[in-house]
């Protein structure tokens, strides 16, 4: 593949360096006009082969093709025996740099609307060829020339197991983690994915993450509070999940009200579908597929069309630089190394 | 598995034609003529007997599943469709099949066992193996694949159909080693995953089950009975084909009737027998399964075992052996 494959690019300027891969801006040879980013994968040989995550990333890019998930164009390996991956060039910065810029970018119900139209596609499709994500969080969804929202960062994507088989549960990172992974459960399903893409969507609407939590514990015992605490009346069985401990107080989980309050500017259609993606038990969860089918998206106001969707301000190339480099897992603006919620455990699967 | 087999790089880059296959095989022994004039070597399927067999005790050693075990097998061969076997050392590209086959299939070794099991399990074979050697390796594997690396296996259709045809544990027992077989065969490369479940599932209701699980496996032993199978099967085949090429319609299948006569003839217990050969049958004629396939996967897999008689491991080895040894791979 090598050499013809590496020949039909020029690489550019360095957009961005992490952890985890160097990011840098690329241009089809043929064509100068054709912009691609270019993801080299930082050597771990020593270690361990070829990283875990881009192995991971490799295999799903590979076989997945879907408007809403980042498109993989091509792989070579350059001379010092890095991989690297040819992606689509994504200029328009990620979700989180919009929902952050509070004072510079607005936005309403029908842009919400879109985008999380978008996610939900990325996520269906996911589930629909058997990819569970496990790290779907603002920062991981960047937007392309023409608005459009996709699905990046495979690097802890897995299949579904086989009954029976366990998965690790240190993933996704904390504060879009569901409470099943939380008290250590390891046989799950796209339900932990569905959890997250509720976060986001509560994230899109306050303009503020909705349960960052400074540690695990810390995390549930916002769950438990914002939520209500996981208990055998809610989700039979919770107890005997490997490590469930909740806060001695019971909150309730909150009613209709509660959440109108809080979440109403989507319109009680919309508050309808956010409380169905974030109820505790993930066997009662709404799935991917079902979310679809909600009367959210047949109530006004209509999603915006994707060129109409506002832009962020920042410099978007610098942002999916970033938003590539960083290591699967992490949150953002927290001291590394602590909060790497994916760590290679051999016996886990 | 995961994905969908239909929009797969499998299907859509490493299912070939046997002339393609052919013809990718013999580009690469003209780039390399005075190598493979030097050092002859047994034919391919007796090479991939050699490595099933290696491959599997690596695996065993490592505690590794069979799905994993498969899959390294399969990158194996995707890897000799590109490179020259001579130009590398088979028992390196296997410990580096297994190693990267384990991370894909979500079970991952760690590199310094599976170096340190290969070391022991090979002394001879592999010189200088350090976890460094196994990384450059399997860069090389990796990039040759094009980075592909879901590969669709036929035991979850096996499951799936499982089911659906009723299968006993012994059935399915069979069609199973049936499936672990058809790895020493280019069939991989050659057709659909759910086209081989078939195959091993019709096998499997049409050789007796006394033959036992792991019959056709390993030894060869029961070549005798297989050969024997082999001519009925032959018989049923034909006949399958003039019902369907005969335009009895799905729904319809009358044609089929000499089929279960003669597969259920000679059972010890034939009604059982008969009514689950009768199912397979129908559901055969109403689906749109590529009868043609079948055919040809069984015609591959009885040569297969035909020829498995004459596999010598010893002899294989030190022709292996010779090139590696001479070329200090």
């Amino acid at each position: 593949m090598n050499e013809n494959e590496k020949r039909k690019y020029i690489k550019g300027r360095k957009l961005g360096e992490g952890t985890y891969a160097n990011v840098y801006l690329g241009q089809l040879r043929t064509d100068p006009a054709v912009l691609v980013a270019i993801k080299k994968m930082k050597v771990q040989r020593e270690q361990d082969g070829i990283a875990y995550d881009a192995v991971r990333e490799l295999k799903f890019l590979q076989e997945l093709h879907h408007p809403n998930i980042v498109e993989l164009l091509s792989v070579f390996n350059s001379k010092d025996q890095n991989l690297n991956l040819v992606l689509e060039y994504l200029p328009l910065g990620d979700l989180e740099s919009l929902i952050r810029d509070t004072d510079r970018v607005r936005y309403g119900a029908a842009d919400i609307k879109a985008w999380m139209g978008m996610l939900t596609r990325a996520v269906w499709f996911c589930h629909d060829n058997f990819v569970l994500h496990r790290d779907i969080k603002p920062n991981n969804l960047l937007i392309a020339a023409d608005g459009e929202v996709k699905l990046a960062d495979f690097g802890l994507a897995r299949s579904f197991a086989d009954p029976g088989v366990n998965m690790t549960h240190m993933v996704i990172t904390r504060w879009y983690r569901p409470p099943e992974l939380l008290f250590g459960c390891r046989s799950y399903s796209g339900a932990v994915d569905v959890w997250s893409v509720g976060l986001v969507f509560a994230e899109l609407i306050i303009r503020t993450p909705f349960l960052p939590g400074n540690s695990e514990v810390d995390q549930i015992n916002r769950i438990c509070q914002a939520i209500g605490t996981p208990t055998e009346d809610n989700w039979p069985g919770v107890s005997s999940l490997r490590s469930y401990a909740v806060p001695a107080e019971v909150y309730p989980v909150p009613d209709k009200k509660a959440w109108m309050d809080r979440f109403g500017g989507v319109g009680a259609e919309g508050v309808d579908l956010l409380c169905k993606t974030l109820v505790l038990d993930p066997n009662k969860r709404i799935t991917a597929r079902e979310m679809l089918e909600h009367r959210w998206w047949r109530t006004d106001p209509k999603p915006t069309r994707k060129e109409d969707l506002p832009r962020s301000k920042d410099d978007g190339a610098k942002k999916m630089g970033a938003d590539l480099g960083r290591r699967p897992g992490a949150v953002e603006d927290e001291n590394r190394g602590s909060k790497v919620a994916r760590r290679l455990d051999f016996g886990a699967k | 598995m995961a994905c969908n087999y239909w929009d797969s790089t499998q299907r859509r880059h490493w299912q070939f034609t046997k002339d393609e296959l052919a013809a990718m095989r013999q580009k690469l022994e003209d780039e390399e003529a005075s190598l493979v004039q030097m050092f002859p070597l047994p034919q391919l399927r007796h090479l991939n007997i050699h490595f099933n067999q290696q491959i599997n005790r690596l695996g065993k050693r490592l505690g590794v599943r069979q799905q994993p075990m498969a899959t390294a097998q399969v990158y194996l061969k995707r890897f000799y469709t590109r490179v020259e076997i001579r130009r590398t050392n088979p028992y390196l590209m296997m410990a580096t099949a297994i190693y990267l086959a384990s991370k894909t299939e979500e079970c991952p070794q760690h590199i310094r066992l599976v170096t340190g099991e290969a070391r022991s399990l090979w002394p001879h074979e592999i010189s200088a193996i350090d976890a460094g050697k196994i990384g450059e390796c399997e860069f090389f594997l990796i990039s040759e694949m094009n980075s592909q690396l879901i590969i669709h296996q036929p035991y979850r259709s096996l499951t799936q159909f499982q089911a659906e045809f009723n299968l006993s544990q012994e059935e399915v027992a069979l069609s199973w080693s049936v499936i672990n077989d058809h790895y020493m065969t280019d069939l991989p490369l050659l057709y659909p995953p759910h086209i081989i479940a078939i195959t091993a599932i019709l096998l499997a209701l049409v050789l007796r089950p006394t033959n036992g699980p792991g019959g056709p496996t390993g030894t060869g032993a029961n070549s005798a009975n297989l050969a024997a199978a082999a001519a009925q099967l032959a018989q049923v085949q034909a006949q399958a084909r003039a019902a369907i090429t005969g335009g009895s319609g799905p729904g319809t299948p009358g044609g089929l009737q000499g089929m279960q006569f003669s597969s259920a003839a000679g059972e010890k217990s034939p009604d059982a027998r008969f009514n689950k050969v009768t199912r397979f049958a129908g559901w055969l004629a109403a689906s749109s399964i590529d009868i043609e396939a079948m055919v040809d996967c069984t015609q591959e897999l009885i040569s297969f075992y035909e020829c498995h008689e004459q596999f010598n491991d010893k002899h294989t080895r030190e022709s292996i052996l010779r090139f590696v040894k001479a070329r200090g791979l």
